[in-house]
């Protein structure tokens, strides 16, 4: 079973209109906050998903458990693609994908009981636990997520952080789905929390069989739960691999700099390490650059520049114009970059010194 | 990097500070001591609730109506502020040492210009002129690095991003050139690679104006790369100092021993972790709330070097090799299985305490 695809995207895609104006709404533009991302995700392994906030990631996680509809692509659970499905056909399929959300404190309702959140899904879902069971099936996913079955009756502030965040890992899970999608799961949470809210997940996984699309900003989180590795910038994959090929490896400048980002907890590092910092912010979705959407940004450009490659605005003529594909590379894993090959040498150079 | 002459700056000795609420008094901090030199970087760290933060208001005297400084000291260049008139006290906070908040967006007005906010201080403090205060604005933001200063003097706080909102809470501290800045988690916000911006320019700042910098945040990675001395706070209470080498190298205190190896990593050897069965190591349990702060140690419930002894006795300060100390019954026992430990590691042996 495990292996075979569970959930797979094809060139999703999702435009938001930007309207002005009260009375007569114009719309004045669009922003692509997911452009064509494709991806497989495999039943029993975990996604990682990467990259700096305005990237895409979120509106990413919306389209999967269909909070949004996608403005091109598909979504297909189980080989069968959801986004062109009647509502009620959908729900069948959107029951077996379900989402944790991130902040514990506002995705829980402070006037409803643990057992009334946990056993919501199953208003919607009548058919995921039958109705004389649905009282212990609540106690069960309490018991399961490590929290006592007893406190059925509490309410949600009378929870620290990390128990809310198991509150809303049983809500998820009570209907039984095959697919979570964790939306930055522990970043609210206190450092010596998150671990255990991380270990939790990995249990349940090897327990339940459950896939994870992981989304988070912290890359060592992701590096120790992932097995496969997504790099997102500007709504579009840039990088993808496994998680060892992706961190050690690196084929993408992006990646790259984002990795020499991290502040690494051994201060004998902070002389050692020749870090790349990237300047400014990300770019507007509403206005992305053109060709490559890294180049404003990329330091790899830079560099090549320097080295003579014929250059438009500072940058090689490809990454001003010429926007790359996620195409096989050859350190064995798929990058969006005209240079891949400079960027892994380059990358693997930095990590020598 | 300390010149010839230079005193401590800061001196915080034995700060207890509690809050009266509903339902009772609590310690937010007890017992806290550090000292600032100009030019160097001291990084408290805890998880919330450990009093980090109540900590820097007790010494910015920005403490709510609901809390108060019980005991202890708070110098400046030998001076004590607490015992200071309120009117030289309030004068104290912004002209030598100065605060930069972590939620940027809420600690700037949103109806006022960014450039407006920069100089308030100047003008209700020094009765700068208009015309001056415009110029020193536009000044204050290049130094912060945020391009085209003059135009953006004229911009409100939601036309920043998040990174460039931080510049600017760090431009309006440092208005009054203090000599001691306070970062309560300037970065927790901010994406990796703008926090990277961000610690380098404060670094940078530090260096070129020989400041204190107070760096409070609970982030042990941020730690490694900005900090030359280290507090470990838990519960109020500051159970390790030493310097960021040593603590780094080895921790003495059993909570930093706990929230070093329950850090996921990004080097290989996270990998290696995952092979052995894939778990973190984790803190049981979780921080005490104030009012729930069990007796003995506070910490013993969820350490794993817990005696008898920790249960029923407040932990002596032991007083290490190389001036650092640990708030613990067990700190040499633990400082010297940490050295063992480290030394193993060099020697080639891969070993991490834990089967």
């Amino acid at each position: 079973m495990n292996g075979e695809p569970i959930l797979e995207v094809r060139d999703l895609a999702k435009v938001f209109p930007v309207r002005r104006g009260v009375v007569l709404r114009r719309t004045v533009g669009e922003v692509q906050a997911v452009d064509g991302v494709s991806f497989t995700l495999r039943r029993g392994r975990t996604l990682g998903l990467v990259g700096e906030s305005g990237s895409g990631k979120s509106t990413l996680a919306r389209l999967l458990v269909s909070v949004e509809r996608p403005t091109r692509g598909q979504v297909l659970v189980d080989g069968v693609d959801v986004t062109t499905m009647s509502r009620s056909a959908r729900r069948e399929l959107r029951r077996r994908v379900q989402i944790v959300f991130q902040d514990p404190y506002t995705s829980l309702n402070p006037r409803m009981s643990v057992g009334q959140i946990v056993g919501e899904p199953f208003r919607i879902h009548p058919d995921a636990v039958p109705k004389g069971g649905r009282d212990r099936a609540v106690k069960d996913l309490l018991e399961l997520v490590g929290l006592d079955p007893a406190h059925v009756n509490r309410y949600p502030h009378q929870f620290s952080g990390g128990q809310r965040q198991r509150i809303g890992i049983a809500r998820a899970l009570a209907v039984k789905p095959q697919v979570l999608v964790c939306d930055e799961p522990v970043s609210a949470l206190d450092v010596s929390v998150q671990g255990q809210v991380i270990n939790l997940l990995e249990d349940l996984q090897d327990e339940l069989g459950l896939s994870y699309l992981f989304i988070a900003h912290d890359l060592a989180v992701v590096r120790h739960i992932a097995d496969e590795v997504a790099v997102m910038y500007l709504g579009r994959i840039v990088e993808h691999g496994t998680a060892a090929d992706v961190y050690d490896h690196c084929a993408h400048p992006y990646t790259r700099a984002l990795m020499s980002a991290v502040p690494v907890p051994d201060p004998a590092a902070r002389l050692a390490s020749a870090e790349i910092v990237l300047e400014g912010d990300i770019p507007s979705p509403a206005d992305p650059p053109s060709g490559c959407r890294f180049h404003t940004r990329c330091w790899l450009a830079v560099r090549l520049v320097g080295e003579g490659e014929p250059a438009a605005d500072g940058v090689p003529l490809r990454c001003a114009t010429e926007s790359p594909a996620l195409t096989d590379t050859t350190v064995g894993h798929l990058a969006a970059c005209h240079y891949a090959e400079r960027a892994a040498l380059a990358a693997a150079g930095v990590r020598d010194v | 990097m300390s010149e010839p002459g230079d005193g401590p700056l800061l001196e915080v000795e034995d700060l207890a500070v509690e809050f009266r609420t509903r339902d009772g008094v609590f310690d937010a901090v007890d017992g806290l001591s550090y000292t600032l030199t100009a030019g160097r970087t001291l990084a408290i760290v805890g998880e919330s609730g450990c009093g980090k933060t109540v900590s820097s208001l007790a010494v910015m005297g920005l403490l709510g109506p609901t809390a108060r400084v019980t005991h202890g000291a708070i110098r400046f260049r030998g001076t004590d502020v607490l015992a200071l008139p309120s009117k030289e006290r309030r004068a104290f906070a912004g002209e030598h040492v100065a605060m930069v908040f972590q939620d940027a967006l809420a600690a700037l007005n949103p109806v006022h210009t960014v450039g407006y906010q920069l100089t308030e201080v100047l003008r209700v403090r020094r009765g700068t002129g208009r015309a001056e205060a415009r110029r020193r604005a536009i000044e204050l933001l290049d130094l912060v690095k945020v391009p085209r200063a003059a135009d953006r003097i004229r911009d409100y706080p939601h036309q920043f991003s998040g990174g460039m909102r931080q510049r600017v809470m760090i431009a309006a501290a440092l208005a009054m050139d203090p000599e001691v800045l306070i970062a309560d988690e300037p970065t927790t916000a901010l994406d990796v690679t703008v926090q990277a911006q961000v610690l380098r320019l404060l670094a940078e700042i530090q260096a070129e104006r020989h400041m204190g910098l107070v760096l409070i945040t609970h982030d042990l990675g941020v730690v490694a790369s900005v900090a030359d001395d280290v507090t470990v706070m838990y519960a109020g209470h500051a159970v390790e100092q030493a310097t960021v080498e040593e603590i780094f190298a080895a921790p003495a205190h059993p909570y930093t021993r706990a929230l070093l190896r329950s850090m996921p990593r990004l080097a290989d050897d996270s990998t290696a972790d995952k092979v052995e069965g894939g778990r973190l190591d984790v803190i049981p349990g979780r921080p005490p709330r104030p009012g729930e702060i069990p007796n003995g140690c506070p910490f013993h419930p969820r350490c794993d070097a817990a005696l008898d002894v920790c249960r029923t006795t407040p932990p002596p300060l032991v007083e290490l090799p190389g001036g650092r100390t640990s708030l613990c019954h067990v700190a040499t026992e633990v400082l010297e299985a940490a050295h063992d430990s480290s030394q193993r590691a060099t020697s080639g042996v891969r070993g991490r305490g834990t089967p």
